[in-house]
């Protein structure tokens, strides 16, 4: 492979953040003899991708499999980009500084939707075909993964293949298919043919895009091309999660990442049923690992790596069956030795709050919370399974404990939300304050800070919301003000996220294939690192689309009836589209569904069809 | 007070390769995480937010690279400083690989302020053209505030050429230092055909050798 160290190493001394780019950070893993060579690649800079657990885990599956290795990849800040393109310097690996169009197989995050122009920012600057259909046999062959997928098909045309689901498994069958037949010399198209007959992988070039009215008739938009090629593509689920080893080696960064610290995964899939909730309808069934398996993973991972903080991580940590048990043998184990334990959210109720202060030792910061809606009647809708009083007992148990600032999250737009519920924010927020400030002694008071922040509601594929539409722009903002203009307390701020890009997350996010052009004409007029506030180029893809006919916003906006076929009902999470309508219909009815983790099956179809179980290390209890 | 007193050491290392490319907290950084590799009984402050008992020696900015580069750290129990230098050493990353280990009593200057004279070293792929003279001022900017500082302040006796290798000597002054690389910088430019290939601090004085 072409080593580009020399040519970026004269780069380097005139950029920002030069150790972005070095390699050589400790624990990392370089298999030059491997003669299969895969690039894992997330598509923003090194402090955002290298957090990343899945390429984390990913690279470690691939360079467990003998001769082949795993790299990784990023973008370069957007500025280096420019320099790259202008010195002719393409995108490069850490480990061999190879270029990627060099690799094997290369494997790109879809993280969230506004990576979308990201993805062409590396393919292009990679020196890679950008469409699938234009690539030749030589190059390598693109993957992509990771949540997004749920609903590919506005990134169909940019990747060869995509693994839907969990990849520890099905990554490595793709690339030993793909090694298998490259070196027996098959075509692309045939090794393409072969790839998509492994479950959990969707080939897109092997279907044919139905008409809205053709996918309506036969309730799917894709047809399949040629025998053998699945009609409905399931997610993949790593079923030996629960007994794996919590230890998942990591390497130790120089730069300074996001979530510099050691992650250790404690439990997967969330079932408490959040109907706005992708994360928590995808991710099915729940599965705990042992308390013991965490407390000797994060004993080994920090005599391995040297951090002095541990995360422990999941979706819901606070409801692991032994978390308390883990934080006091972890407390125990790790007194007086400025090691920190953190949990990444926090659970709203008087546990979640003990559970907090088990972690926190002395420095009490700020806790979050997210009530998601400000009444109780839209908190039953979405399913937030919160009452008032667990509201109020986790405030009181904070306050008291010695937290001086509380976040709240919520969002804006849920469906069938009204004034009211929108005036509940302020509402709810207020009498936290009250609450706090009655658990404070008078002369603390002076310090209390509570935050509120709003996030518009993004419909997402694969959950009962997901023929919702979201709000328009200037609605939003509406209600951001009418928040804004119901609080009285100076102590209560307000925040909230540039509806701008979230009319684009919920385009993205319901779209069909006719998205794959509007991110490119996006792109082309100069749209990337769209997540990064100051980067983010509205006109490039008011433009873009315009250019193509398409409205954004009335695609974002619109509310489809429960019996219309998404452009992505052929991608399977397991939880069947009948449970989704059901959850949705129970919304519009304010009932609520109880969590299966601890409480009756609530026949979502995940165990039942994809003959799966919940794996508990204890019995919960709600 | 503690309970017990510290056992302070003081450890020597390289920063060099194309780790010379790490910024001083980034440094920082990586060798506490050594540190705690290395499994030593390291003591910890007390207080709100406990942290290891570091502290690290004068600051190289981006790009310089360091021979003798060192940091203190402050063991609650007695280890023997080659059995440190081996634990450092096995979990030590190649380019910031350790050197020596050396007890220190508790009242030695800190490894910030304890050298305060820098031997350089600059290594170009030519010689240059012509007999190069440094520059009068440099200027520098810190906090967004430019600061124009004297030269002949901080240069100690001659730069040296030889062949392509530039040595010279700075000081450190408790009101600041001089940038080194901008140093460097100035005087390459007046020759085009210049071209760095690398920038390291070979040597520290500590005032007493001085004397």
């Amino acid at each position: 492979m072409t080593n580009l160290w020399l040519r970026l190493a004269a780069l380097l001394r005139n950029t920002q953040r030069p150790s972005r780019y070095l390699n050589h950070e400790w624990a990392c893993t370089y298999k030059p003899e491997a003669a299969y060579r895969f690039c894992m690649v997330y598509p923003d800079t090194y402090e955002l991708g290298q957090a990343n657990q899945a390429l984390r885990i990913l690279c470690n599956a691939v360079n467990r499999q003998e001769g082949m290795a795993a790299e990784r990849a990023f973008l370069p800040a957007h500025d280096f980009c420019d320099t790259m393109r202008a010195e002719g310097l393409p995108l490069f690996s850490l480990e061999s500084c190879a270029p990627l169009a060099e690799f094997d197989a290369i494997g790109i995050t879809i993280s969230h939707e506004l990576a979308a122009t990201n993805i062409l920012e590396t393919l292009d600057l990679a020196g890679i075909e950008l469409h699938s259909a234009k690539r030749t046999d030589a190059a390598p062959l693109v993957i992509g993964g990771g949540p997004c997928t749920f609903n590919p098909e506005p990134f169909w045309s940019f990747f060869d293949v995509f693994v839907i689901g969990e990849g520890e498994d099905v990554l490595g069958e793709v690339l030993q298919c793909h090694r298998t037949m490259k070196d027996a010399g098959a075509p692309r198209g045939e090794i393409l043919h072969a790839i998509a007959q492994i479950a959990g992988c969707y080939v897109p070039a092997l279907y044919r895009w139905c008409d809205e009215e053709e996918a309506q008739r036969c309730g799917s938009w894709i047809e399949p091309l040629g025998e053998g090629i699945p009609r409905v593509i399931e997610k993949r689920v790593f079923e030996g999660f629960a007994t794996s080893s919590a230890w998942e080696p990591c390497i130790v960064p120089f730069a300074e990442t996001v979530h510099d610290r050691l992650n250790v995964e404690i439990l997967r899939g969330c079932s408490r049923g959040c109907r706005f909730c992708q994360a928590g309808m995808v991710s099915r069934p729940v599965r705990e690992r042992s308390a013991d398996n965490i407390v000797s993973a994060v004993v080994e991972g920090l005599a391995q790596t040297g951090y002095d903080e541990v995360s422990l991580t999941s979706l819901s940590s606070t409801d692991h069956s032994q978390i308390a048990l883990v934080l006091e043998r972890l407390n125990r184990e790790y007194q007086d030795k400025g090691i920190r334990i953190s949990i990444p959210s926090q659970r709203m109720d008087a546990f979640g709050v003990s559970m907090a202060g088990l972690v926190a030792g002395q420095k009490r910061g700020g806790l979050t919370f997210a009530p998601e809606a400000g009444t109780q009647r839209l908190r039953d809708a979405i399913n937030k399974n919160v009452t008032e009083e667990d509201i109020f007992a986790a405030v009181d148990a904070a306050f008291s404990a010695g937290w001086r600032h509380c976040k709240l999250y919520f969002m804006i737009g849920l469906p069938d939300e009204t004034d009211e519920d929108v005036a509940g924010i302020a509402d709810l927020a207020e009498r936290i304050y009250d609450r706090a400030k009655a658990a404070l002694l008078p002369q603390m008071r002076g310090a209390l800070k509570i935050t509120v922040s709003c996030a518009l509601f993004v419909p997402k594929p694969l959950t009962p919301f997901q023929w919702d539409g979201q709000i328009s722009s200037e609605e939003a903002l509406r209600r951001v003000n009418l928040v804004r203009s119901s609080l009285r307390s100076r102590a209560i701020t307000v925040h909230w996220h540039d509806p701008a890009t979230s009319l684009l997350e919920a385009f993205l996010s319901r779209g069909g294939r006719e998205c794959a052009d509007v991110i490119e004409q996006a792109w082309i007029n100069g749209a990337r690192f769209d997540a990064w506030t100051e980067c983010f180029n509205k006109d490039a893809w008011d433009k873009g689309a315009a250019s193509l006919g398409i409205d954004v916003a009335c695609a974002a906006e619109h509310t489809y009836e429960l019996n219309y076929v998404l452009p992505y009902t052929h991608i399977s999470a397991g939880v069947t589209q009948d449970f989704l309508r059901a959850e949705r219909n129970r919304a519009e009815n304010g009932d609520v569904t109880c969590d299966c983790s601890c409480a009756a099956c609530t026949d979502c179809g995940v165990c039942t069809d994809m003959n799966l179980k919940i794996e508990l290390a204890e019995v919960r209890h709600a | 007070m503690p309970e017990h007193p510290h056992f302070h050491l003081r450890v020597f290392f390289q920063k060099k390769g194309r780790l010379a490319l790490l910024s001083h907290l980034e440094l920082a950084r990586a060798l506490e995480r050594t540190v705690r590799r290395a499994a030593l009984p390291y003591a910890v402050s007390a207080g709100f937010s406990p942290h290891m008992k570091i502290a690290f020696g004068s600051a190289l900015p981006v790009g310089v690279g360091g021979d003798e580069e060192c940091f203190d750290v402050q063991l609650t129990s007695y280890v023997a400083p080659e059995k440190v230098l081996e634990a450092l050493a096995r979990v030590s990353v190649g380019d910031l690989m350790v050197s020596a280990v050396y007890p220190i009593g508790n009242k030695v200057p800190a490894a910030s302020v304890a050298y305060p004279l820098s031997v350089y070293e600059a290594k170009f792929f030519c010689a240059p053209r012509r007999a190069l003279l440094p520059p009068e001022t440099i200027t520098v900017v810190r906090k967004s505030k430019e600061k124009e500082l004297v030269v002949a302040d901080f240069l100690e006796g001659d730069m040296l050429w030889e062949d392509a290798t530039l040595t010279f000597s700075l000081w450190s002054k408790p009101t600041g230092s001089l940038r080194v690389d901008l140093l460097v910088e100035s005087i390459a430019k007046q020759d085009e055909t210049l071209e760095l290939i690398s920038l390291t601090r070979i040597h520290q004085h500590a005032l007493l050798n001085l004397l």
